[in-house]
Parts: structure tokens; C-alpha cells; sequence
């Protein structure tokens, strides 16, 4: 595990300048090890009419897409020369290969659904069973007036069905699939296609932030886009699944002059979520005193006193 | 409507029980007890509360992966730490979250269900480059199926369409153009044509299954004319495949199945190229469309007619004081605002009073076409049984797309110019003159459009999260929500529209006193209020400096 990881690869699709990453393990995979959260824009296949949770593809911003590529865990592929490449010269062999994995694909969903499938039934039936004995228990109570309700689950209920039912769905599981037509599928990346030299790009010119944010995420603390609060980042102190955000932050130019008035806006929009505001900037001339690339961060955060 | 707060259905109601959090600063945040929390505002959930959750990126997918069924409504975030305090606990929940979002994500879109279901989109991205659309049909769109005389579709956008949909009745509904009007024996005749956001949105939902076609148009849909023997010979291999599996070996003959990264690839590009869509536009799409609005591209703008003398819609009361106020220009530049004297009428003291000339709305207005990025993109329906592609109303809103990074607020000059490019909307006929209707008429103005700011990350915000609400007070109020992906209204109010409702109000309520009171200083409020929003070209017939603060009694 540990070599896997250190060895992957991350690739980062950039789609008319941004950037993308379609991979769930990637998106894991930076999510674990390198404290990226990204943000989530696609639409759930599972659930496609609600805007709660949003599925992949997941959209890192220039920093996030910098760092990646600074620590030489990522690359950024030009998708659609990739694509296009690939698919207007591709030969017999390469779509074979594709096409194989495709149908592999197919075959498990096939899998998935017949095995969900019987499941529903299995249930189906259980709630049949014990509807047909509660009407039974009825009927023996009302007489002959309630025979037909009686009668009517059993034409779809003998206990013979549910062997023949379940037998099938569990030998497709490991033998061939019912003689339904295999379903078509939509793979969510185009790995097996890919498998060319891709062409890479150069690494984004992120924002004037990137110090900052890179600081932030080398003190393991998590970002996401800070804008709903007034700032440049929020910054959670470990992954945003389990912890709130403790700090509201603005990157400044080492020079800049901050307005007071810039003080007091982040630090009551911070504070009323309750939050810190946290601001800082990157030296231009004394280095990082941690030896990392860069000049050294100098980060303070103002609170409210509560006078 | 969904874009207030109020009827949002994703607001989640007075239900505290497990909220950690209050408002209140001086609970620490280092206790986040839920009871003393829901003990401090049991109903209070407002905005602050909606910002204090995390956003959509901290969504715990467990509850979607154990509900997958129901709606976001019921859907309801987990606990939070405040911060590592090393259990093992702690790391399991972690764990769990995020194994829970690989198993969500890793879900792979199936199209299953019976074989005439399933819509197959094929992408021809050069099919349509040379089309040329008809100069008659630009423009019908605004007017929908409303105008009388002949039936006219709305803009096609032919040019831009790129993917041939295959089957799949479902997704041509509302989606997808056919093209009309050409010749028998070309290819694919009377298919519908899906637009880049179309196509790639129904495949994101799992809805389309797009394929890289590797023979021509013409193979994949013969003409009509050969069509008679390919098509039964089609069906019949359809129909054996569907018997055994044999027949699979020919399934990949004209074409194969491409990925949602080559979805993406494909389909999005930078604003402006033909056949692509950009992506801050396509996510902004694509949050409609999952809220269920209908969304059409809008049509663009029509040559703009001859120019006509604007003629004012209705002659009202308003029209009354404009010709009021527009004939009495003449302001001193120095001394009380009211002349002494002698004052029969509250007419003639208003008529003093006026120094903002009236804002008179007009259906042709002269501004400039806007310019993007402040232009109409999209035409927005509210979801109704009755709305089909070819055939609705008028749009309930018109929307522009921007980008929050790449854009500032407008200015004067391209809020106007979006507006301008927007049909006039006044309010309903009955508020008119209505005392009571004033603030409705207010907040109604004359024309209005959305304007979606779309962060580029930024896109967990949900339609009501964030209410981040800039308001700008101006000769154009614009009101900014930055929702979701997100949507503003861009409310406009005419400054003199507010200068309607305080002579109004002042003449519903009688408590415009001059002698007493001095009208100078209402009127003086009235005007740092408006007059110092609207900036500087439109107090200059006041004169330099302060004019407005002149009192009789000083």
C-alpha cells in the first residue's frame, strides 16, 4: 500500500483551463494524503434532481493543481487533444482492448442488477408471505366471503417460486449472466482508452494565494474556497467530514498595507460564524526557515474582544 | 419560487435538534452542546445558521449512501468535532465518511431497462459547421408561442448542436432540436440534435449513453429514401441481439462508448467556440436543470427594429407627475428647495421638489446590445406541465452568466445594457396608484434578470446557503445573491421609482406637512438616500456641492 501510494499519479484532466479529476480513487488518494478536499460539481447519477450532494467530476482550483504538481503527485493531461488523438487514430487492437474492458464493465453492472434485482423480489416476496397469512388467518376468520383475497397472493406465491427465483440469481453471480441483454454502460473515465503518451501540460499559474494556501496545507489544515464567508479560504483543522472550520483567510502581499477597515469586515464576517480571521504573507527575502521552497509565512490571526 | 428564501424547499425548517451551533459568540465554540444550542434558538435558523454548516463539501455521504431514495430535504448532516482530539472513535467516523464517499462516487451509470428506453447520443461535431439559420427565425424566442399571427419556432441553434440522439423519448422531450426542413435523402432526418450542456448533462444524470461514432452519418442513419432496407435489416439485428448474445460482436461495428471524462473533454470548451459549452455555463446549467427548471439557450438578440418613438405603456398617474415634473426644471442654486409662498395644492410643492427627473420606462429602449460577459445566455422556466421545447410562454427569467473571478459588478453601463436586453416586465396593472402595493411595485421594477455568478470552485453553495448579499443602491438597485452556482437576482429599481413611492406614501398618509415639519428635511432624507446612490449624473441639475440640505428654517 505504502509504495502504491507513493508512486501514484494523479491525473489532473484540464478542461478549458480548469481543472478536473474524474477518478474516485484519485480523488480519495489526494483527499487522505494530501489534505485536498476540492470541491464537487457533478451530477449524482444515483439521484440526478438534487443539488445536496454533488457527484465527480471533482474541480481542484490553480492551487490545489499547483501543489499536486509541485510535490510530483499529479500531472495535468490537455484532455481533449488526449481524446482527440486517441480517438480519431485509434487501431484495431487499442479498441479491442477498450471495448473488452467495456463489456467487462457491463458485465458487472449486469451482475449488480440481477443480484439487486432478486433482492427486490426476495423482499417482495417476504412482504407477499406475510400478507397472505395474515389474509389467511383473515379469511379462516371471515369464512368463504374473503376466498378469493386469500386465494389471489398464492397464484404468485407458491412456495415453489422462490427456490426457482433465487436459484438463478445466485448462480449469474458466478456463472454466466441471465440471457437478458447485458446493459449499456457509461464508464466515468476514459483509463482504458487512454493508454498513449498523454500530453501534459504545464502547471497552472495559481493565485496570488498559492503561498498562503500552501503554507496552510503543509500544516496539515484543510481548505475549501472561503468566499461564502468574505475571504480566501476557509481552513479546517483536519478533514472537512469531521471538524468544523477554525479560521477565515486572506494572503496579502508582504508589503501591502492592510486596511483597518479590511480588519474589522473579515473580522466580524469571521466572527459571526465563528471563525478567526486569519491573514498572512510570504516574505520576499528571508527563507523559509523549514527549508521548503519559498520565504518564510508570516500568518496572524485576529479575534473579537468581547469588550 | 424557488429563489426566495422563504419557499425554498431545501430551507431546512425550525428542526434544531441537532444543531451544534448558535449564533451566539459567547457560547465557545469549544462546546458544542446541541441542547444548549437548541435551547438558545429554537427558531430562529437563519442565515448565519445556514453558513455555519459547512457547505456541501462537508456532506457526510453516509446519509446518502443509507437513503438513497429520498430527497435533499430529509437529508440532514452529522455531528462535527471541533477539533483531532486522536480517538479511535473520531478516526473511524473520518473513516466511514469517506469510505462512504468512495462507494457513492465509484458508482458506475447503467442504462438498463427495456432496449427502446435507452437514448444513445452520437457525437458529430462537424455535422451542422456550415449551417446557416435563418435571419427570420432570430428573435421569435422572446416572444414564445405567445405572439399572435403565425406560429414561429424558437432560435435552433443549429450550428452548436453536436450530438444525434438515437432512441430515448424520455430525453428528446424537453431537450434537443430536430432540425426542419431538409431534403429527403439527407441522413438522420427528423432526429433530434442535442446542444453540448444538453448532452452532457443527461449523461452526468446517466440518462444518455454517448458514443464516438466510427462510420459517417450517413451508415449510422441512412437516408429514407435506402432507408427501407437497412432499417428492417437494423431492427432485425436488434431484435437477434436481444435473443442471444451472438449478435454482440457487430454491437461495436459503427461505434463505441465514450466515458464521462470524454464526455467533458468533448463537449466543453472556452465561451464562444462552436459546439462546446463553457464549463462555468454548463455547471450553471446543470444546477438548474437538477432543480427542475426548464432551460433554454436565449436567442440572440434580434437586429434592433427601426427606431420608433417611444411611447409610454400606460398613461397613469406617474405619467402625470412625469409631465409635472419634467416641466419644472428650474431649480435655484442656493435657498430653500420649496420656495415661500403660497401653496394651494400639494401638486405644486411636489413639483418643487423634484430634482431627479422621472424614470420613464420604455419597451424600445436605446442602449447598446450588451456585451458579454453581461448578457442574456439563458432563458429560465419554472417547471409546468404545459412547457415544451418548441412551445412556451415567455421566459419567467432571463439569466446571465458570470464569472465571480474573472468579472466585477457591472457597471452602470452594462446593468443597464442587460436590462435593457430584457423585455419589459412592469407589475400587475392593479398596483398601480395602490398605496398598499407600493413596496411589491418597488421590489418588482420594470425589467429584471438573474445573473448567475459562478465561482469557479466554489459550487457546493446550494441555491439558499449562501446569502452573501451584496446591495448595491443605485439608479438600477442590484441586488446580488450569490446562490448556488449561483443565482442572483439583479433587481432594478429605478430611483424615481422610489421617488413614486415616497409621493405617495406621502400623499396616502397626509404626513407631508410644509409648514411645520419643513419639507426640506424629507426631502433631505429622501435624497442622501437616493440621490448619493444614484451618483453623480443624476443630481447635476441640483447643482454642485450639497443642495439638498436646505431648510427653510436655516
Amino acid at each position: 500500500m505504502p509504495a502504491t501510494v507513493a508512486e501514484r499519479q494523479v491525473r489532473i484532466s484540464c478542461v478549458a483551463g480548469r481543472y478536473l479529476v474524474f477518478d474516485i480513487d484519485d480523488v480519495l488518494y489526494i483527499r487522505r494524503h494530501h489534505g485536498i478536499c476540492a470541491v464537487l460539481t457533478g451530477t449524482m447519477p444515483q439521484n440526478p434532481t438534487q443539488n445536496l450532494f454533488l457527484g465527480l467530476p471533482v474541480e481542484l482550483h490553480a492551487e490545489e493543481a499547483k501543489l499536486l504538481v509541485d510535490r510530483k503527485a499529479a500531472y495535468i493531461a490537455d484532455e481533449l487533444s488526449d481524446h482527440l488523438s486517441q480517438l480519431t487514430t485509434m487501431d484495431e487492437t487499442t479498441r479491442g482492448a477498450y471495448l473488452q474492458h467495456v463489456k467487462q464493465q457491463r458485465r458487472n453492472a449486469k451482475l449488480a442488477f440481477d443480484e439487486e434485482k432478486a433482492k427486490v423480489q426476495a423482499m417482495h416476496q417476504g412482504k407477499r408471505k406475510a400478507a397472505s397469512k395474515a389474509n389467511k388467518t383473515a379469511a379462516s376468520l371471515e369464512g368463504a366471503s374473503a376466498a378469493p383475497e386469500g386465494e389471489s397472493p398464492s397464484l404468485f406465491d407458491p412456495p415453489t417460486t422462490t427456490g426457482v427465483v433465487a436459484g438463478p440469481a445466485t448462480t449469474t453471480t458466478t456463472t454466466t449472466p441471465s440471457k437478458e441483454a447485458l446493459p449499456a454502460i457509461t464508464p466515468t473515465t476514459s483509463s482504458a482508452l487512454l493508454s498513449g503518451a498523454t500530453p501534459v501540460l504545464d502547471g497552472p499559474i495559481p493565485a496570488s494565494s498559492y503561498s498562503l494556501y500552501k503554507y496552510l496545507n503543509s500544516r496539515g489544515y484543510y481548505t475549501t474556497p472561503g468566499l461564502r464567508f468574505g475571504g480566501d479560504y476557509s481552513v479546517y483543522p483536519g478533514d472537512p467530514f469531521r471538524y468544523h472550520a477554525h479560521y477565515l483567510a486572506n494572503s496579502y502581499g508582504w508589503d501591502e498595507q492592510i486596511g483597518m477597515l479590511d480588519v474589522v469586515t473579515s473580522g466580524r464576517l469571521g466572527t459571526a460564524v465563528k471563525k478567526s480571521f486569519l491573514f498572512g504573507a510570504e516574505s520576499p527575502s528571508k527563507p523559509d526557515p523549514d527549508g521548503g521552497e519559498g520565504g518564510e509565512m508570516r500568518v496572524f490571526c485576529v479575534e473579537w474582544a468581547g469588550m | 419560487m424557488p429563489l426566495d428564501d422563504d419557499d425554498n424547499p431545501a430551507l431546512p425548517g425550525p428542526q434544531p435538534t441537532n444543531k451544534t451551533t448558535t449564533t451566539n459568540t459567547t457560547t465557545t465554540t469549544t462546546t458544542p452542546g446541541p441542547s444548549t444550542a437548541a435551547a438558545a434558538v429554537p427558531d430562529d435558523l437563519t442565515a448565519e445558521d445556514l453558513i455555519e454548516d459547512e457547505g456541501a463539501a462537508a456532506q457526510d455521504f453516509r446519509l446518502f449512501r443509507k437513503t438513497p431514495g429520498v430527497s435533499a430535504q430529509t437529508i440532514r448532516k452529522g455531528e462535527k468535532d471541533f477539533e483531532s482530539h486522536g480517538t479511535r472513535a473520531q478516526a473511524d467516523a473520518l473513516e466511514q465518511s469517506r469510505a462512504a464517499m468512495g462507494e457513492v462516487l465509484a458508482y458506475t451509470r447503467v442504462h438498463a431497462g427495456p432496449q427502446r428506453n435507452l437514448a444513445r447520443g452520437w457525437v458529430f461535431q462537424g455535422w451542422w459547421a456550415g449551417f446557416g439559420e435563418g435571419e427570420e427565425e432570430v428573435g421569435a424566442g422572446d416572444g414564445g408561442g405567445a405572439g399572435a399571427g403565425r406560429e414561429r419556432k424558437p432560435y435552433g441553434f443549429v450550428r452548436e448542436r453536436v450530438v444525434v440522439l438515437e432512441g430515448g423519448s424520455v430525453a428528446s422531450m424537453n431537450l434537443g432540436r430536430a432540425v426542419t426542413g431538409q431534403a429527403k435523402d439527407r441522413p438522420a432526418r427528423g432526429k433530434d440534435w442535442l446542444l453540448p450542456e444538453e448532452a452532457l448533462y443527461l449523461v452526468e444524470r446517466g440518462s444518455l449513453d454517448l458514443w464516438w461514432p466510427l462510420k459517417g452519418l450517413e451508415e449510422i442513419f441512412p437516408p429514407e429514401t435506402a432507408a427501407a432496407t437497412a432499417t428492417a435489416g437494423k431492427e432485425g439485428g436488434e431484435g437477434a441481439k436481444e435473443e442471444d448474445g451472438a449478435a454482440e460482436a457487430d454491437e461495436y461495428e459503427l461505434g463505441f462508448p465514450l466515458s464521462l471524462q470524454a464526455a467533458y473533454a468533448l463537449l466543453i470548451g472556452n465561451d464562444g467556440e462552436r459546439g462546446k459549452v463553457s464549463l462555468q455555463k454548463f455547471q450553471v446549467y446543470s444546477n438548474l436543470k437538477r432543480c427542475g427548471y426548464n432551460v433554454l439557450r436565449a436567442p440572440p438578440a434580434p437586429k434592433q427594429p427601426p427606431a420608433t418613438p417611444s411611447t409610454p405603456i400606460t398613461t397613469t398617474l406617474w405619467q402625470w407627475f412625469a409631465n409635472l415634473l419634467t416641466s419644472n426644471p428650474h431649480h435655484q442654486p442656493y435657498g430653500p428647495l420649496v420656495q415661500p409662498g403660497l401653496h394651494r395644492s400639494y401638486a405644486s410643492i411636489y413639483r418643487q421638489m423634484a430634482l431627479l427627473p422621472l424614470h420613464q420606462p420604455s419597451a424600445t429602449p436605446s442602449s447598446p446590445p450588451p456585451k458579454d460577459p453581461f448578457a442574456i445566455h439563458y432563458h429560465v422556466w419554472k417547471a409546468a406541465q404545459k412547457w415544451t421545447k418548441l412551445r412556451h410562454p415567455p421566459p419567467d427569467f432571463q439569466l446571465a452568466v458570470v464569472d465571480a473571478q474573472e468579472s466585477a459588478v457591472p457597471t452602470l453601463e452594462e446593468a443597464t445594457a442587460l436590462l435593457d436586453a430584457t423585455p419589459l416586465a412592469p407589475g400587475r396593472a392593479e398596483w398601480a396608484g395602490h398605496p398598499g402595493r407600493m413596496y411589491a411595485r418597488l421590489k418588482h421594477g420594470h425589467r429584471h434578470v438573474l445573473v448567475a455568478v459562478s465561482f469557479a470552485e466554489v459550487y457546493e453553495y446550494s441555491w439558499l446557503r449562501s446569502k452573501d448579499t451584496v446591495k448595491l443602491v443605485g439608479a438600477a438597485n442590484l441586488q446580488l445573491q450569490l446562490l448556488g452556482s449561483s443565482c442572483v437576482t439583479l433587481d432594478t429599481l429605478h430611483h424615481t421609482d422610489a421617488v413614486d413611492g415616497m409621493f405617495q406614501m406621502a400623499q396616502a398618509e397626509s404626513i407631508w406637512d410644509v409648514e411645520k415639519t419643513g419639507v426640506c428635511s424629507h426631502n433631505a432624507r429622501r435624497n442622501t438616500t437616493i440621490g448619493k446612490a444614484s451618483g453623480q449624473s443624476e443630481v447635476d441639475n441640483v447643482g454642485e456641492g450639497e443642495p439638498i440640505l436646505r431648510s427653510p428654517h436655516n
